[in-house]
């Protein structure tokens, strides 16, 4: 899992009172919650959404999203019309459209889905509901390189079994 | 317990369309190993794509990424078959699977059914049957189970893969139907243009088959 919350949770070494490091966020290389953006319900947008930060969509989109180095996130009342690509995606809330990610997928329960997603990594909850293609081409796999199928494989077209017909 | 023994008896509290999995079974396959096989082998130089009719299972999605790498489209027709139940209008569920399944044709290296072909009548299954072998490559195979005894049907099963010859059967309520019962002639007839590879009557009166083109 993504653990993105204990990432993005503040360091707490500083003793209380005491004033915290003014480091940015981009020179330490991790998340803040400054780098967290919510789109909240009531939001519509309609065109081309890109951006360097995590996002937390709960509003409408239609368009395309980019965030390549970012996890997206379509909250439970997110609907989105759109093309999405990004770093990590979890959907809780409505997608029609195509979803990309260099990393991971996941559907969430809630998840409605309609489109083609490609990702290493799709994680699916009971629940979802979900209808498309889904490619989850490994990096280095190539055609063949399936698992050897077990001992009692035999080739297409071998004999029957000796089982009842 | 005796393999697929779900099959024979209906679940009494199951009277609704389908909201989620009511209880558990595990059944053991003869026949899926060889359906893995045969589109492990049907696609040597491409990656393989399979066609599923059923609803997505995340546990499936990473069992056939992880064994075949490959592609996997979901159709999920038992919704088509549930709303048509519920409204009474089983009459145009072959025009509702045409509509889903408008894809390209000898597209598929596999296609899986389930007991789709169970819940619906014989001449939608004649109509469905023509569109899988459109849909399925040259070599390409077909799995599905077929019951033989003619009982109401009460509810759905998921097929969760646990391993190539190991299903979890996850239970829940279906508007109830009569089982459309084929024969072993009937099923040929049907799947005309497809050749039935693997057939074995299972000790609960089920009939798992693979079908090739």
């Amino acid at each position: 899992m993504f653990k993105r919350d204990e990432a993005v949770r503040p360091q707490t070494t500083t003793p209380p009172g005491a004033q915290p490091p003014s480091v940015p966020a981009s020179t330490t290389g991790r998340p803040t919650e400054r780098d967290r953006v919510n789109l909240g319900k009531s939001v519509i947008i309609k065109g081309e959404l890109s951006g360097s930060e995590d996002l937390t969509i709960e509003g409408t989109v239609e368009g395309k999203i980019e965030l390549r180095q970012h996890v997206l996130t379509i909250g439970p009342n997110g609907k989105i019309k759109a093309q999405v690509v990004a770093k990590a995606v979890i959907v809780q809330g409505e997608v029609h459209g195509n979803i990309t990610a260099t990393e991971k997928v996941d559907l969430r329960e809630s998840a409605s889905v309609d489109g083609d997603v490609v990702a290493p990594r799709v994680a699916i909850s009971e629940g979802a509901h979900f209808r498309g293609s889904i490619d989850m081409q490994k990096a280095g796999v190539k055609p063949g390189d399936t698992k050897p199928a077990s001992p009692d494989m035999k080739p297409a077209g071998a004999p029957e079994p000796t089982a009842t017909r | 317990m005796s393999v697929f023994s779900w099959a024979q008896k209906p679940a009494p509290e199951a009277t609704g369309p389908s909201t989620g999995a009511v209880d558990e079974v595990e059944a053991t396959s003869k026949v899926f190993p060889r359906f893995l096989s045969a589109v492990a082998q049907q696609a040597l130089e491409t990656r393989p794509v399979i066609l599923e009719l059923g609803p997505v299972v995340g546990a499936n999605v990473e069992f056939f990424s992880d064994r075949l790498a490959c592609k996997l489209y979901i159709e999920n027709l038992y919704l088509d078959l549930e709303e048509a139940a519920r409204l009474g209008t089983r009459a145009g569920l072959a025009e509702a699977f045409l509509r889903r399944l408008a894809l390209a044709g000898d597209m598929f290296d596999g296609i899986l059914c389930w007991d789709l072909f169970d819940f619906i009548d014989a001449k939608t299954g004649k109509t469905l049957a023509g569109e899988l072998a459109r849909l399925l490559k040259p070599g390409g195979a077909v799995y599905g189970f077929f019951g033989t005894t003619p009982i109401e049907l009460c509810r759905y099963t998921r097929y969760v893969i646990e391993s190539e010859s190991r299903f979890r059967l996850q239970h829940s309520p279906a508007t109830p139907v009569k089982r459309n019962v084929l024969l072993t002639r009937d099923i040929t007839k049907m799947f005309e243009g497809l050749s039935v590879s693997e057939s074995v009557l299972l000790k609960s009166s089920t009939r798992e088959t693979l079908f090739r083109r």
